[in-house]
């Protein structure tokens, strides 16, 4: 009996090993052919939190045709801003890009990221940017959609705040459950910057507070794994946040209609940017790559490609229309980005601990 | 076993070998990288400040979800054990019809958890889903959401970590001398008596185990109540995990997973406290082998059997779902209409065609099966020597050893590369961040708790007098422990190599801050393939990976459990059962991880 179980637990054993003596082999060479010049080589590490959708697989093969190696690292936004920091004495990456602004000033701020001007800054709005380290390549509006089907352009709500002081929007729009993503965070950003008083707790008055209690009290919680549209498509909810970019596509897969509100005050942009690491040991090959990644080429297929909004003036020529002719009507949000990104953290905090419920 | 004088312990040169190592290992890797995270978490500015605990003390969410989650935790250990006994008695005690079918259905809680588990008793239970549907047909009246809040997220994760008793408890009742249980018959005892008074007993100590473990799991559940949980029913982990992504809240989330860390070792200390009062061990020298009864009274005997099947639905359904599901569209699967003809393969084929390819599964298959053969095989030494020497040296090395089950996943990552990304005489003046190491010194180092619990439990249960005789005849320590120990716990550890590596597999947590950015396991590529598109394919491909990696862990609990389970039905029962006799100390717990989010799968829940 103890035989049999010693000769089984040995075969386990050995299969395990095994495993890993011949996945060793292939893992290995794997790795030399992306790196020849040994260790990482002149692969270039570059994070991103815009790799989802194909985008990551997209770039790599087209930075290959230009002949850059690289290696993308997926990682949430919070997620990649908290590796860039930690990993600052010994950086890993060599570039960086998709967080949006605040992020990257979470970044700027640890002191992680080296200056660089790219060769298409002057193609962009600096104003996007610090237009020092970080430097815009796709913008993103922060919006609340709507069921079109369901409400007129007239009878829907004009601004957030209808959401939670109209009774007919009340219970009928999904709230987040948890801050940790950049879009809530967005939407928090642009209602909150409305309400900024330097006196009041962490620089916002007390009316601002309670817009955000109403917000929590009388919208309906986000369900995990399961997209707001699919929760319009069902009827459960009829409108809620979203980044412009998700919603021709999730029309379509959900089968529902969905207009977006453009609040009188405008809305909060969201724009991903693109920045070298400080302390890359490839430097000039990360510059170039920065160059060749911003370009008003590469920029346009993205666009095309994704159903982006690209940041790049010349680049817009190859997007996709409908999406330049909305961003060209579309009122953007007056959003002080420094007092918003010094304030964040607490903002987030002090939401879960005490208006989430 | 009474104390070694610690003096005497030294002497021997084994254990100084050992002790060095582990000195160094814990120094380097458990003690210090966590000291520099706490240091930086607590002290930002040099100075210790009581915010964290001011904060948290005055919300009332934060006060009400750690409200939640011991409420859970408290309801879960006897519902848990309320089913798992059932089921233990019906696969392995009673003479049921199909008995067999009857297992695997129960074992599939074996191969998966989190999130898509939940998301599967939704399909089933949720307001559109199969049996709400037919419900409604009855009653028309009733509430169609009625599958929600505490009673849901109870009923779900009841059913969906019974994985310890079909491991724990089984083996326990295997070990039960059948010889007792014939005697008390021809005493005249009833099956009911006998199951009360002689078997139950027996199981006592196991018993006391896995209720740490359910009560631990419920500590840490994050996915059950955020799918099924609705307004009323959140819990602690999904705030912890907010926080630990937050730079300036980072002290909230280390504060709450320490408290819930101390849970886990109060309960742990309070069990092993009550454990000391009895003797449950009674597993004679010529046992005989437990056959299964009958259950004489017809109409129990078709009750059982009745409820035997129900549960064995209850089990079976959403795993069927989840893998029709997988072959569905995203939106398919969000909206809960599913019609035959949608089913196609082009998930599996998006998933299985990246440019990636199959390297991530290798890649994780690789590291998992390392880090698992790494944490067992060090640990035979380790946890043999604690057992054999019970002095304040083993005890404060054995509470060192825990500290990965305090901290959540994302701090002890935070605190290795804090500390190794300049080079450092701990480690020989290396530099480990970006290299392919620390991710393996990660890995070892989250599943040695675990480890350390169950191989401890497994060489208490070895006959002392083989180890004398052996000694007596001139056999020296290594030899003895090669020849005589190793061979006795090798099923065990062969086991929790195994679940070392299922739970492994699909890690992110650890993985997303230290992996070699050429070397990614499959938990990174599972988040970007599954997270922020969570509109349709996202959703799809999150099936598809769940049902991928129930494969694999299907293969590996087969290899270790199946297999040798069914000789061990077979054959005589081994003079030393397996791991039948863990007492109340050697409990695996879940919390800890608690706090790491890490309860993806079930399986990795008891396995941390």
């Amino acid at each position: 009996m103890r035989k049999l179980q010693t000769l089984v637990a040995a075969a386990v054993a050995v299969t395990l090993l095994a495993g890993c003596g011949g996945e060793a082999a292939p893992g290995a060479s794997g790795e030399a052919s992306s790196a020849p010049a040994g260790g990482s080589g002149d692969t270039l590490v570059v994070y991103t939190n815009s790799n989802g959708e194909g985008r990551g697989d997209w770039l790599t093969q087209k930075a290959g045709e230009a002949g850059f190696k690289i290696e993308i690292v997926g990682a949430g936004g919070a997620d990649a801003t908290n590796k860039l920091i930690a990993e600052k004495n010994n950086p890993i990456a060599d570039v960086a890009f998709g967080l949006n602004n605040m992020y990257f000033s979470q970044v700027k701020a640890a002191d992680a990221l080296e200056p660089y001007k790219p060769a298409w800054a002057g193609e962009v709005d600096t104003q996007l940017a610090d237009g020092e380290t970080y430097w815009p390549l796709v913008k993103q509006a922060i919006l609340l959609g709507y069921n079109s089907d369901k409400f007129s352009k007239d009878a829907a709500p004009k601004d957030w705040t209808d959401l939670w002081t109209k009774d007919e929007f009340k219970a009928r729009y999904e709230r987040v459950t948890g801050l940790g993503t950049a879009t809530a965070q967005l939407v928090f950003a642009g209602i909150l910057s409305r309400y900024r008083d330097d006196s009041g707790d962490l620089g916002i008055s007390d009316e601002g507070w309670k817009q955000v209690e109403q917000y929590f009290q009388n919208g309906s919680p986000a369900v995990a794994k399961t997209d707001l549209f699919a929760r319009i498509a069902s009827g459960e909810v009829d409108m809620g946040q979203m980044p412009s970019s998700i919603i021709a596509d999730r029309e379509k897969s959900f089968k529902v209609n969905v207009d977006t509100v453009i609040p009188s005050v405008g809305v909060p942009l969201a724009v991903e940017q693109i920045a070298l690491v400080k302390g890359t040991k490839k430097k000039d090959q990360a510059q170039k790559f920065i160059d060749w990644f911003g370009s008003a080429d590469v920029q346009g297929q993205f666009a095309k490609q994704f159903n982006s909004m690209p940041v790049n003036k010349s680049a817009q020529a190859q997007a996709n229309p409908e999406v330049v002719d909305f961003f060209a009507d579309l009122k953007q949000q007056d959003i002080d980005w420094e007092f918003v990104q010094e304030n964040m953290g607490a903002w987030v905090e002090k939401i879960e601990l005490e208006y989430m419920t | 076993m009474s104390g070694t004088p610690v003096r005497a312990m030294v002497r021997s040169p084994f254990v100084l070998v050992v002790g060095v190592i582990l000195t160094w290992f814990i120094a380097a890797f458990l003690v210090w990288p966590n000291i520099n995270v706490l240091i930086a978490t607590f002290f930002p500015d040099g100075s210790f400040s009581g915010r964290a605990a001011e904060k948290l003390f005055s919300s009332q969410r934060a006060m009400k979800a750690l409200g939640n989650s011991f409420l859970l935790a408290v309801a879960l250990s006897i519902t848990v054990n309320a089913v798992g006994i059932f089921i233990v008695l019906v696969t392995y005690y009673f003479r049921i019809r199909g008995s067999r079918i009857l297992f695997l259905g129960y074992a599939t809680t074996f191969i998966y958890g989190g999130i898509v588990l939940a998301a599967g008793y939704k399909f089933i239970y949720g307001d559109k889903g199969i049996v709400t549907s037919l419900l409604l047909q009855v009653f028309p009246s009733m509430d169609p959401a009625w599958f929600s809040g505490f009673f849901a997220v109870l009923v779900v994760m009841t059913f969906a970590t019974t994985t310890n008793h079909m491991l724990f408890v089984a083996n326990a009742l295997k070990g039960v001398d059948y010889q007792t249980i014939e005697a008390a018959k021809n005493l005249g005892a009833s099956t009911w008596t006998i199951l009360r008074r002689i078997v139950l007993p027996m199981l006592k100590p196991t018993l006391f185990a896995v209720t740490i473990l359910s009560f631990l799991t419920g500590l840490g559940a994050l996915s059950a109540p955020q799918v099924l949980g609705g307004r009323e029913f959140q819990t602690i982990t999904p705030m912890i995990l907010t926080f630990t992504n937050s730079p300036t809240s980072r002290d909230l989330a280390a504060l709450l997973a320490v408290i819930l860390g101390l849970a886990t070792m109060v309960m742990l200390a309070v069990m092993s406290r009550l454990e000391k009062g009895g003797t449950y061990f009674s597993v004679s020298k010529v046992s005989s082998e437990l056959q299964k009864q009958d259950i004489t009274n017809p109409v129990a005997n078709v009750a059982v059997h009745a409820v035997a099947y129900l549960l064995f639905a209850v089990y079976t359904l959403p795993v069927v779902l989840i893998v029709l599901y997988s072959f569905a569209d995203g939106a398919a699967i969000q909206t809960g209409q599913l019609s035959p003809g949608s089913l196609t393969l082009d998930n599996y084929v998006r998933v299985l065609t990246q440019p990636a390819g199959l390297r991530p599964f290798v890649v994780s298959v690789v590291y998992s099966a390392l880090a698992a053969v790494i944490a067992v095989g060090g640990l035979l030494f380790v946890a043999r020597l604690l057992q054999k020497y019970r002095n304040w040296v083993a005890s404060v090395f054995e509470y060192l050893l825990h500290i990965p089950w305090i901290l959540p996943s994302a701090l002890l990552a935070l605190g290795l590369i804090i500390s190794y990304d300049h080079p450092n005489p701990l480690v020989g003046g290396a530099v480990l961040t970006g290299t392919t190491v620390i991710l393996l010194i990660a890995f070892v180092t989250v599943k040695i708790p675990f480890t350390l619990r169950m191989l401890k439990a497994s060489f208490a249960s070895v006959n002392s007098s083989l180890e004398e005789a052996a000694a007596i005849m001139g056999a020296k320590t290594l030899y003895v422990f090669r020849r005589i120990l190793l061979p006795l716990v090798l099923p065990a550890a062969a086991a929790i190599t195994a679940l070392n590596f299922n739970s492994l597999l699909d890690d992110y947590d650890t993985a997303i801050f230290l992996a070699h950015p050429l070397v990614q396991p499959l938990g990174l590529v599972i988040k970007a393939n599954t997270d922020g598109a969570e509109g349709t394919e996202g959703v799809a491909n999150t099936f598809v990976y769940t049902v991928l990696l129930m494969v694999i862990t299907g293969v590996t609990m087969y290899l270790v459990y199946g297999r040798s389970g069914r000789r061990r039905n077979r054959k005589r029962l081994p003079a030393v059962p397996p791991s039948g006799s863990i007492d109340a100390t050697d409990v695996p717990p879940a919390a800890g991880s608690t706090a790491s989010g890490a309860d993806s799968r079930v399986p990795a829940a008891p396995v941390r």
